[in-house]
């Protein structure tokens, strides 16, 4: 949990809203960028200058990039997260078998809109 | 041919290339494709995206495409999608498709994108995919299995009012990837009868509901059954606490059978795409939110079954903890479908891991490209779930050839 608050403020819609039809950003750049990647600086500093470098860079990881429709995960890193209580606590509340009384909440917040 | 015809949009890499494509088709507007693999050792279209290109060109009429000498570059000119249609590619109203067994794409990779062009036929959309490349397992490539296309992907076509009564996806012969990954021996049928003049658009920006229930099927081929078993005994240890209510179905069959080329052998077959793995679909209480997930042994093999029914049900808990109301699979076939529709403003809850890939902003950007309207992105208020709502506003491209509904 501690780890997708400090991520939410990166993480800002509009930011995304913002930078996802800028044609001078890749989409692989512009989610660095979202994300808040360490490598920002250096980011900024291609896009200013090294367009050209960049390009070819980008051919290069399109090479192998093909489109996937079930992305590579890493499956010891989901299973010892999915072992953790409280990540399994957390994703209870999306099943139907989390207790009843969050349910009528939640359903009255949706109905108001 | 140096100079680029200004009518042609132009792209560049394989990446995405069947939605560029079905788009092209759909708004027809002739596309350049260029640098496909242009640094790979193989250069130049691979085998199952010429297939597809075929596919294409015997469901539509007066489509073209012609391509450099190398294979990396090629224009399509779109033509009009008939359907199948005997004497137009089609024989008793089925269009065949033939798959090299050199293909390592699942065979949901052609049906996806055939999907979402097939409601906008002239006529009923039957094809029948054959061959030594038909692969109806996942594949290690990233495809989903065609369980996963029936159970996952046709039932989001019910909310776009397209009658999902009329549409089937028949596994005749299941198959895993072959040796190397490649080609397999399946047949499947797609029958999609439901075309409509404009698709409507749609509404899911609620909360996604809860998962009720968990369905999913479990197939062997070649291999013995007790795979399935085992497979299931595994996923099910970690899915349900979570939620009661899982049934697995069990599919076992026996490996396809190819022409092997050797004369030496008796029969002159040998036995293709043996493998097992496993499909997962969670269902919401809200009606037509699916979550799935999909994995299959390796052709390489050395994997057990236990891991794979273990990798499956991890896959899907984190399918479901990115939250939204379509996932990544079906993300592409909805947005689309959203974008090609009535002129009305749609509005779609996603993930927003789901809206943060390279694949959606790429199909925003090509959607762009086509002419139809950028997204609006903004954040879910009602709840605390990160989500992000995508209006997309339609384009009404709609089907010619039914111009009175």
């Amino acid at each position: 949990a501690k780890g997708r608050n400090s991520r939410r403020r990166t993480y800002r819609t509009i930011d995304l809203a913002r930078m996802m039809y800028k044609d001078t950003m890749t989409p692989a750049d512009v989610l660095n960028k979202w994300r808040g990647a360490e490598d920002e600086e250096e980011n900024i500093e291609e896009d200013d200058e090294d367009i050209f470098f960049k390009k070819s860079n980008q051919e290069k990881s399109d090479e192998l990039a093909e489109d996937r429709a079930i992305p590579i995960l890493d499956y010891d890193e989901l299973e010892s997260k999915w072992s953790l209580e409280d990540n399994l606590e957390a994703l209870r509340r999306r099943f139907a078998t989390a207790d009843l009384l969050k349910e009528k909440i939640e359903d009255s917040g949706s109905d108001d809109e | 041919m140096s100079a680029p015809d200004p009518k042609f949009l132009s792209f560049t890499s394989q990446k995405s290339l069947t939605a560029r494509l079905i788009l092209s088709t759909l708004t027809g507007k002739p596309i350049r494709v260029s640098q496909i693999r242009s640094t790979s050792t193989t250069p130049g279209l691979a085998p199952h995206e010429v297939s597809f290109l075929r596919l294409l060109d015997s469901i539509t009429n007066g489509s073209r495409a012609t391509f450099s000498h190398t294979g990396t570059m090629f224009h399509y000119e779109p033509g009009l999608i008939m359907g199948s249609i005997d004497g137009q590619g089609a024989i008793g109203e089925v269009t065949d498709c033939s798959l090299p067994n050199t293909i390592t794409r699942g065979v949901s990779w052609f049906l996806t994108p055939l999907c979402i062009l097939a409601p906008f036929a002239k006529k009923p959309v039957n094809v029948r995919f054959s061959g030594e490349g038909v692969i109806t397992g996942a594949t290690e490539c990233g495809d989903v299995s065609v369980d996963t296309v029936r159970t996952a992907i046709l039932p989001l076509y019910e909310k776009f009012g397209i009658s999902t009564a009329k549409l089937e996806i028949r596994v005749l012969q299941r198959s895993c990837a072959g040796p190397g990954g490649k080609g397999g021996g399946g047949v499947v049928e797609l029958k999609f009868g439901s075309q409509v003049r404009l698709p409507k658009t749609l509404h899911l920006h609620r909360s996604p509901g809860r998962v009720r229930r968990i369905r999913g099927v479990a197939y062997c081929t070649g291999v013995s059954s007790s795979n399935n078993h085992r497979m299931i005994h595994v996923a099910r240890g970690i899915l349900n606490p979570l939620v009661a209510d899982v049934h697995i179905a069990t599919q076992y069959d026996q490996a396809p059978l190819v022409s092997s080329g050797d004369k030496n052998s008796k029969s002159g077959k040998k036995t293709t795409g043996i493998g097992f793995g496993i499909s997962l679909v969670a269902e919401s209480s809200v009606d037509g939110v699916l979550y799935s997930a999909d994995v299959a042994s390796p052709s390489r093999g050395g994997v057990t079954s236990e891991d794979i029914g273990k990798q499956c049900a991890y896959q899907l808990l984190e399918v479901i903890s990115q939250g939204g109301c379509v996932t990544k699979v079906g993300t592409e076939t909805v947005l689309v479908l959203m974008a090609m529709g009535s002129e009305d403003v749609g509005r779609l809850r996603l993930g927003r891991d789901v809206v943060g890939t390279e694949d959606a902003i790429g199909l925003a950007r090509d959607l762009q490209k086509f002419g139809a309207s950028s997204w609006g992105l903004r954040d879910v208020d009602e709840d605390d779930s990160g989500d992000i709502i995508v209006t997309v506003k339609g384009i009404a491209v709609g089907n010619v050839a039914r111009k009175i509904a």
